[in-house]
């Protein structure tokens, strides 16, 4: 089917004696928002690492674009067009916010080392065209200000922000967002909210998003997976999600 | 910017018209000029991509090797039907020595970068240590590298036209030479890190310095990006073993020790690892300590006690290692963005 | 050459026996310190250094006192044990603890300070004992009594000195293992070197076990330090380096943080090298000689690292992402 991005088939992976994920399989269609929601443990990051190449999967196969893509290392997962923002903010601490775009920018760069030792005029140009593009995507988040910045002297949103600018830096097709609400209050949120619908247009992408915050899913999602133990206990357009008994079960417990 | 560059200008043509009347400030200058090679060549390795290598005499030794070998008797010893090639061959060698250190990098490089950073520190000390006794003890079933004994002479290039041209003895014009051809590829060295610092391979090393999980996933392959900061620092430290060898004529395998290559460590954090200023002007202070200040102190105090201060350098440098490690680990020149 | 081979075998894996038993005990201490800290401590081999120089001090000390040669030599150990765990603990006060207060997740930092402190405390040591006795190569006065040689079986000639060497650090070996799995210390290292934040929780203060990993592990290296000066008479302070290289080599080999990995990682390493010092040059009539004996331990190290990283006995370390 031509609109499906990517195909999760059967994959597992275990570490010792612990199921992290347990035979998974689903699709995301192209431009989808697509949330992954759960308890805390259920494998959901674990899922995001495997996605991009960080953990192999056990068995079972991953297809992007018609691309297998299980047993390739992260930076080839990246340069494909599958970009993520972290849990735990991993930005470049000793870089300028404009640099830790530009990072992700050189991904697609055209120009060898040779150039670069002698600052051709190609060189240079590339370099102005990435200084460029960076800028745009920082306005696209707001900190276009604060582009000369170190990023660890950003405050905790707008790292959260910066990591989501960066990401975009590799042209992804595919953005996975690991959490951006995390530590957000309700402004914030509704701010966030926006800013994924807006990119999500602007740069033609499907999302992956795991989140804890249930309005921001349901509000956005288009389509809802529920993790649980590694396993898949539901998926659902937000309104099924919502009425589902075995969700409810996972996130409260039985009632008896 | 433009004033500092006119300044240090105005010094490096100053020192020549000194050094004319005391060729010892040639010497002091060209030990300087040869370690701030060094250092910029290990600041990429270790200050810009964080890569802690305890090895880097190695790819010294293998530059210095590669003159000493083909310009002297040796080569003949080898080769039976090759005589030695002659001092204006010089300018020819230094791309092939960079070569040989490249391809030792490469080596060495390929198996130990994927290993996290205590465990590369310990395999490239092994790997400076192993090409120290491979130097030391390749004087059989093969003679390659003579040994213990060493190797001399040395060519050294041409510089009757010097000579002829100023009307200086030949000792005097081989200093100048030296010291001016070894300025002018600390020039060539500053440029050329300016630029790779300032380009996606630089942001590249500092990424990977800083987190490289983000790095990865930002489309930077690891394995290939490491291997060309170690291979762009080798081949510095190559580069330099050659003149080194051309311009000390004699080299042994007790040039390139441990102490060696620790001492340049020294000369990159206490400058500031990551900061180009601050590679040379580690490589200034740690020289002159060595070649000065050691010496000065062991005479001045001789008359309370009997040490000689130039046989403590491992204290020396273990103190600077250590303070700055604790006091103050950004260096004497913090690079722009140390956090 | 067969019958050379048979012939020199068994002082060959005697000698072995004893150089691994040297590795094993100097082993321990880099893996004790990395299973808590995961830090390769590099002033290890100065430890060891110092445990060998302090040892062999002593000995001179008593060398005209009426003592048999046996107590003489325990009372080495237990002062060279005492002043290498004493220096280990002080290394680790003033060098690496300042540096885990502050808290950066730099790892050269550590690294470079271990290299600092190593070379300090070479240096020291030159300067002390060039002051006090004006020259720095040390040799171990002779204890005639435990030189006494006895013929065995197999052609091999063994030395009083020799079995006691052995029975020492069995005996070490049987003292770590009670220590690291019968006592509160041991169990109080095991915790922090898996989960300090737990152990914290648990009532266990992780800068207490620490300093007490640090004496536990540089008592161990003094101890093989005083084994080294009994065996090969002569010390200077540049005699850590090589046999603290290796040693780490056995770390890695039997898996790094594990104490019987370490353990059986120095015994294999002692044979192997001294297998490879003896029969190489002999097989290759000097081609190879015994100066690339010491490239073995490195070579292992390389294999170990790329194929086997976990070692023979040690686990995965896995890092969340």
């Amino acid at each position: 089917m031509s609109d499906v991005l990517l195909t999760v088939k059967n994959i597992h992976k275990s570490f010792g004696g612990l199921i992290a994920i347990n035979a998974l399989s689903f699709q995301v269609k192209k431009n989808e928002i697509f949330a992954i929601i759960g308890p805390n443990g259920a494998g959901k990051t674990t899922l995001f690492n495997i996605l991009t190449g960080f953990i192999t999967t056990d068995n079972g196969e991953i297809q992007f674009e018609n691309k297998t893509l299980h047993h390739e290392k992260p930076d080839v997962i990246s340069r494909s067009g599958i970009a993520r923002t972290f849990q735990n903010i991993r930005l470049f601490n000793a870089l300028t916010v404009l640099d830790n775009v530009i990072v992700a920018l050189d991904a697609h760069s055209q120009t060898f080392y040779l150039s670069a030792l002698l600052h051709t005029t190609a060189f240079k140009k590339e370099e102005k065209k990435h200084r460029e593009q960076a800028m745009q995507l920082l306005q696209v988040v707001g900190l276009e200000k604060q582009a000369d910045r170190m990023a660890a002297t950003l405050s905790y949103g707008d790292q959260r922000h910066l990591e989501i600018a960066r990401a975009l830096g590799l042209h992804p097709k595919l953005l996975l967002l690991d959490e951006p609400a995390a530590g957000a209050n309700g402004s914030e949120k509704i701010a966030l909210k926006q800013l994924i619908k807006d990119i999500q247009q602007q740069f033609a992408l499907t999302i992956l998003l795991i989140e804890h915050d249930m309005p921001l899913v349901m509000d956005i999602a288009d389509h809802i997976i529920v993790l649980d133990y590694g396993t898949l206990i539901a998926q659902g357009t937000p309104q099924q999600i919502q009425n589902n008994p075995r969700v409810i079960e996972a996130y409260l417990g039985k009632s008896d | 910017m433009w004033k500092k560059f006119s300044l240090a200008l105005l010094l490096c043509l100053f020192v020549p018209y000194l050094g004319m009347s005391n060729s010892f400030l040639f010497e002091i200058f060209i030990q300087i000029g040869i370690f701030a090679v060094l250092a910029l060549g290990l600041n990429v390795v270790v200050g810009l991509a964080g890569l802690l290598d305890l090895g880097f005499m190695a790819f010294f030794a293998v530059g210095a090797y590669t003159w000493a070998i083909f310009s002297s008797p040796q080569i003949t010893s080898i080769f039976p039907s090759i005589a030695p090639f002659s001092g204006i061959w010089f300018y020819a060698f230094l791309p092939l020595a960079m070569l040989f250190a490249i391809g030792l990098g490469c080596l060495v490089g390929l198996p130990s970068l994927r290993l996290r950073g205590d465990y590369l520190a310990i395999v490239t000390l092994g790997f400076g240590e192993m090409i120290r006794v491979l130097a030391n003890n390749l004087d059989h079933p093969l003679n390659i590298t003579n040994g213990p004994q060493g190797i001399t002479p040395v060519q050294q290039p041409p510089v009757t036209w010097i000579v002829d041209w100023l009307s200086i003895p030949h000792a005097l014009a081989t200093s100048l030479f030296f010291y001016f051809f070894i300025l002018v590829l600390i020039g060539i060295i500053i440029v050329i890190n300016l630029h790779l610092k300032h380009s996606r391979f630089g942001r590249a090393w500092m990424a990977i310095r800083e987190n490289e999980l983000a790095a990865q996933a930002m489309g930077i392959s690891l394995a290939r990006t490491k291997l060309l900061a170690f291979i762009t620092g080798a081949s510095f430290s190559g580069l330099m073993g050659a003149v080194y060898a051309a311009k000390q004529t004699f080299i042994s395998p007790e040039s390139f020790t441990l102490l060696q290559s620790i001492m340049i460590l020294c000369m990159v954090i206490l400058g500031g690892a990551g900061s180009i200023a601050g590679a040379i002007v580690g490589a200034i202070v740690i020289t002159l300590l060595n070649i000065e200040i050691l010496p000065a102190l062991t005479e001045h105090l001789s008359a309370i006690t009997h040490i000689d201060f130039s046989e403590y350098q491992r204290l020396i440098f273990g103190v600077i290692l250590v303070s700055m490690m604790i006091f103050r680990p950004q260096g004497l020149i913090a690079r722009k963005n140390h956090v | 050459m067969w019958n050379i081979f048979l012939e020199l075998l068994p002082n060959v894996i005697l000698g072995g026996l004893i150089l691994g038993f040297i590795y094993a005990l100097i082993a321990v201490g880099y893996t004790l310190v990395y299973g808590v800290l995961q830090l390769i401590n590099f002033s290890h081999s100065e430890i060891f250094m110092i445990g060998a120089v302090a040892g062999i001090e002593t000995m001179r000390g008593l060398q005209n006192t009426p003592l048999p040669g046996l107590i003489q030599l325990l009372l080495a150990l237990i002062i060279g044990a005492l002043i290498a765990a004493s220096v280990a603990v002080i290394v680790e006060r003033c060098a690496y603890r300042p540096l885990r207060k502050r808290g950066s997740k730099n790892r050269l930092i550590p690294l470079i300070t271990a290299i600092g402190v190593s070379f300090i405390l070479q240096d020291l040591v030159k300067l002390i004992e060039s002051v006090w006795h004006q020259e720095f190569f040390i040799t171990f006065p002779s204890l005639v009594d435990l030189n006494t040689a006895y013929q065995l079986p197999l052609n091999m000639h063994i030395q009083l000195k020799s079995i006691i060497m052995m029975i020492i650090a069995i005996i070490m070996g049987l003292v770590l293992y009670y220590i690291i799995h019968r006592t509160r210390l041991g169990y109080s290292i095991r915790a922090v070197a898996q989960n300090p934040q737990s152990a914290q929780l648990m009532g266990i203060s992780p800068d207490n076990v620490i300093a007490k990993t640090f004496a536990l592990g540089g008592a161990m290296g003094g101890i093989a330090g005083v084994l080294f000066a009994l065996q090969y008479n002569t010390v200077n302070p540049y005699i850590g380096f090589m046999p603290g290289i290796k040693a780490f080599t056995a770390a890695v080999l039997g898996g790094i943080g594990s104490v019987p990995g370490a353990l059986l990682g120095g015994v294999i390493l002692g044979q192997l090298e001294t297998l490879a010092g003896t029969y190489l040059p002999l097989f290759t009539h000097g081609d190879i000689g015994t100066e690339y004996k010491d490239m073995i331990a490195f070579l292992i190290l390389i294999l170990i690292l790329l194929f086997k990283p976990q070692g023979l006995l040690g686990k995965n370390h896995v890092e969340k992402i």
